[in-house]
């Protein structure tokens, strides 16, 4: 059926290659109009390279690109534009400082005699709004948008260039179950119009619900092609992997929760930003307590207090048994607390260390003997590194690679070692595994686990219901900035879980 | 399936809410910043009205506020484009260096090739200078700093060779009639800023050019995705805040009736105080070039009060440098109570 069109968009044989790093080999993607195709594949895969690639903002380094038939070169986004290709692209893309208007028209102002026209750009991004179901004001800084609004503006954007193709990438990644509905009908719609879709995810389930066809690439090869409707989600799994996922059995001991003990970290009444309730908890040696909620929820406010970046407004907090003023991270560091960001690339990751200087920043050298507690000692350091890389499975060439030439995965992986050699006794996680692959996450349940068994104290805060049912034997929902549920052993379920974070909300708003 | 459901309608109505409670707390810390940065720019300058009526003499008399908008003018068209690149997250400290080449070549020019020929030259000179800087930082990546500050040297060179260090006496008087002729009774130089501030004000808010500025500046990988040429753009600014500097060398020569290699000294620091004065951030993304002009007063007005009462010009150098210091803390007060708005609203 698809063959007999001509295909709006062929790239053959595309080969980008990095210093270091081949990102893509020679790879083939052929889009047609009036088609979906989803593009699956680990972090590191090429999906990013290939994608940035046809926007223009990158040229391989062999291989061609031909739009409706006719062989193209692009040189910037500018030309990739004016061939009719639109991009959503995955991170935010967009001015802080200028309105939503001036975003979704940057670039391709609506302009009489060279001035801009403020009040039909005003209503064209209203219509285009209208068109999309959404409810947003033209005129509102981007920088004051939440980050679900900020990727439907992002989507807006691209939707207001003329296009004949369009690429998304992970358009969906910040957006609620609502949202992601209309995001996917609006997809079809498109498609429906004619017009060449490709859509990359993480999300096997967006891709089943909305693509024809799916290219699965892996360590920047295409090693699959298939119809959507002839495949299923192990098959793409194991496609994407390379290898059978290893299935992770739910943890059914406590064995490692030392009951008796002594609570390592302990909050009384503290009273965070955002949150209205007080926070009351307690965790043991070697427990995970789990954090569930909503985006929006005040979950991210509660860990950024505990770790001293939000001011508390009161309560106090106790690390094993001494309280502790919570005015900086370098505080809670000094404490033995750690944290690792929900925002791995700003927060997280020094992008121009190598993977070595970034697992060493934090690390306690005061305990180190001789030289090496003053000093840096390049042989002690590689023996640290060598031993990390085997505990962690961190996948990099060597320790002197850019940091952030890794995988998401193997950026946080990298970022555990980080804690670990801080020496920490208290792990606050956010969102451990966002933006981690498949493979990569179950390692990384495996090493919080591990970390646990040691006897370090755990709060994990995840909008993944799943994650926590995995990890967490105890879990504390907050809506709205209240803690509204705190299940404990078998109670924590998904469905207990997801009910808590939104039961209490469909009650709150009627 | 029914649990989705609740999932999908309640997280909708959640969304909506902390929609309109984080909608209020944006407008809370927008006034809060709005507040700071009028007040901010207001303060020193009822001070410094209130102390120049109750001091001086003679503060209010026509030809002293004719002066202190003259003054005031010429930094004020430096100051126009020095937002301009300031918006960008750029920075120019080559302006002080390149008003005494303009204004040298524009006196040079005036006694031997003609009246317009020599103010075309000097604004051509200042125009090359923008070019020559917007070429180092645009394409061989310079940061704006490192590379204005080299031209600055290399301008002041260039400015007191051609001079042989000397002044240069400019004979034909209609030059000098320029700067000192009235429209409607307002001295021209003030007349000429008001202008390049309609122009520039509709050119940064209004043009397709002026976003592209904010946007390189507010966050350059976003202006790049949109098919912004960020070195076009980096390099026509750079141009503009060359022509203001050449329009201001010009009109100083004009004003001054002779000129040396050593004019505007320093000159790059009162700039950027009246920019960040004016409300332009130095973190880019956004100029204010009504600001600008309105810090220029102020600092003229203290500068004349200052004269007026008779104390030395070394204690105009601390003002400036109070302004400045006053300025940037302003601006990063500003940042800090929006963030705290959005906080604890």
């Amino acid at each position: 059926m698809i063959e007999n069109s001509h295909p709006a968009l062929q790239a053959k044989a595309i080969t980008r290659i990095y210093p270091g790093v081949t990102a893509l080999n020679g790879v083939d993607m052929t889009l047609y109009p009036g088609h979906v195709t989803a593009l699956v594949g680990e972090n590191g895969a090429g999906k990013s390279t290939l994608i940035r690639i046809i926007g223009g903002l990158e040229s391989p380094n062999s291989g061609s690109l031909s739009i409706g038939g006719e062989q193209v070169s692009f040189s910037s986004a500018h030309d990739s534009q004016t061939a009719g290709i639109s991009v959503v692209s995955q991170e935010f893309r967009l001015v802080p400082q200028l309105s939503v208007a001036e975003n979704i028209f940057l670039g391709h102002e609506i302009t009489v005699g060279g001035i801009i026209n403020r009040r039909q750009s005003r209503k064209r991004a209203r219509d285009l709004f209208e068109e999309l179901g959404l409810d947003l004001d033209p005129d509102r800084r981007v920088g004051s948008l939440t980050v679900g609004d900020q990727q439907l503006v992002e989507i807006t954007r691209a939707l207001s260039r003329e296009f004949t193709v369009l690429i998304m990438d992970e358009p969906s990644a910040a957006l609620n179950g609502a949202e992601l509905d209309r995001l996917l009908d609006l997809v079809r719609r498109l498609r429906d119009r004619g017009k060449a879709i490709l859509y990359v995810s993480h999300r096997l389930d967006e891709v089943f619900a909305v693509s024809d066809a799916v290219t699965v690439f892996r360590d920047g090869e295409r090693v699959a092609h298939l119809d959507t409707a002839h495949t299923s989600e192990p098959e793409l799994v194991e496609l994407m992997l390379g290898r059978v996922l290893e299935e992770r059995m739910p943890q059914t001991g406590i064995t490692n929760t030392h009951f008796d003990a002594m609570p390592l970290l302990e909050a009384d009444d503290l009273a965070c930003v955002h949150v209205s309730d007080p926070i009351n908890l307690a965790i043991r040696p070697g427990e995970i307590l789990g954090l569930a909620g909503l985006v929006g929820s005040g979950r991210s406010e509660v860990m950024r207090t505990l770790f001293g970046v939000l001011p508390a407004r009161g309560g106090r907090v106790r690390v094993e048994g001494k309280e502790i003023r919570l005015d900086s991270p370098a505080k809670a560091i000094g404490a033995g607390m750690f944290m690792l960001s929900e925002d791995r690339k700003s927060d997280g990751i020094l992008p121009h260390l190598s993977v070595l200087e970034n697992l060493l920043i934090s690390e306690k050298r005061r305990e180190g003997t001789g030289r090496q507690s003053w000093v840096p000692v390049p042989k002690y350091e590689e023996g640290t590194y060598a031993r990390l890389r085997g505990e962690l499975r961190i996948r990099a060439e060597s320790g002197l690679q850019l940091i952030g030439n890794l995988s998401g995965g193997n950026q946080q992986k990298v970022l555990f070692g980080r804690a670990v050699l801080s020496g920490c006794r208290v792990l606050l996680l956010n969102e451990p595994t966002r933006g981690v692959d498949v493979g990569a996450k179950v390692e990384i349940y495996q090493l919080i686990e591990k970390l646990a068994a040691s006897g370090v104290a755990v709060l994990v805060s995840s909008s993944e219901a799943p994650e926590l049912v995995t990890l967490a034997r105890r879990c504390l929902v907050l809506y709205a900035g209240r803690i509204t549920a705190e299940l404990e052993g078998n109670e924590v379920t998904e469905a207990n879980i997801v009910a808590a974070c939104v039961a209490q909300s469909a009650k709150a708003v009627a | 399936m029914i649990a989705n459901q609740i999932t999908a309608s309640s997280a909708d109505a959640l969304l909506k809410s902390s929609r309109q409670t984080q909608a209020a707390r944006e407008a809370k810390a927008a006034r809060q910043g709005t507040l700071v940065e009028r007040f901010g720019i207001l303060l020193p300058c009822v001070v410094v009205a209130a102390f120049g009526v109750i001091l001086v003499p003679n503060f209010l008399s026509a030809s002293n506020i004719a002066n202190i908008l003259v003054n005031a003018s010429l930094m004020a068209i430096i100051g126009f484009g020095m937002t301009l690149v300031i918006a960008l997250r750029g920075f120019d400290l080559s302006v002080g260096s390149t008003m005494a080449l303009t204004a040298c070549v524009t006196a040079m020019m005036v006694g031997t090739a003609g009246l317009w020929l020599g103010m075309a030259a000097g604004i051509v000179v200042g125009a090359a200078v923008g070019l020559f800087n917007g070429l180092i930082i645009a394409y061989i990546k310079v940061p704006a700093f490192v590379a204005t500050l080299g031209t600055m040297a290399i301008i002041r060179g260039v400015a007191l060779l051609i001079t042989g260090g000397g002044s240069i006496l400019i004979g034909d008087p209609s030059f000098g009639a320029i700067a000192l002729s009235r429209v409607f009774g307002i001295p021209s130089p003030v007349i000429i800023a008001l202008v390049l501030l309609a122009v520039l004000y509709l050119v940064l808010e209004r043009t397709p050019f002026g976003r592209h500025v904010c946007a390189v500046g507010g966050r350059p990988e976003a202006a790049i995705d949109s098919g912004i040429d960020v070195k076009q753009v980096t390099l026509k600014s750079f141009v503009i805040v060359g022509v203001c500097v050449g329009v201001a060398g010009v009109i100083t020569a004009s004003q001054l009736g002779f000129v040396d290699g050593t004019l505007g000294m320093g000159l790059e620091l009162q700039i950027i105080a009246i920019t960040v004065l004016g409300g332009t951030s130095l973190s880019g993304g956004s100029g204010n070039v009504v600001g600008t002009f309105i810090a220029a007063v102020l600092l003229a007005t203290i500068s004349s009060g200052l004269n007026l009462l008779n104390i030395p010009a070394f204690y105009q150098y601390l003002s400036v440098g109070f302004l400045l210091l006053f300025a940037l803390s302003l601006d990063s007060l500003r940042v800090r109570s929006q963030r705290r708005a959005l906080l604890w609203a």
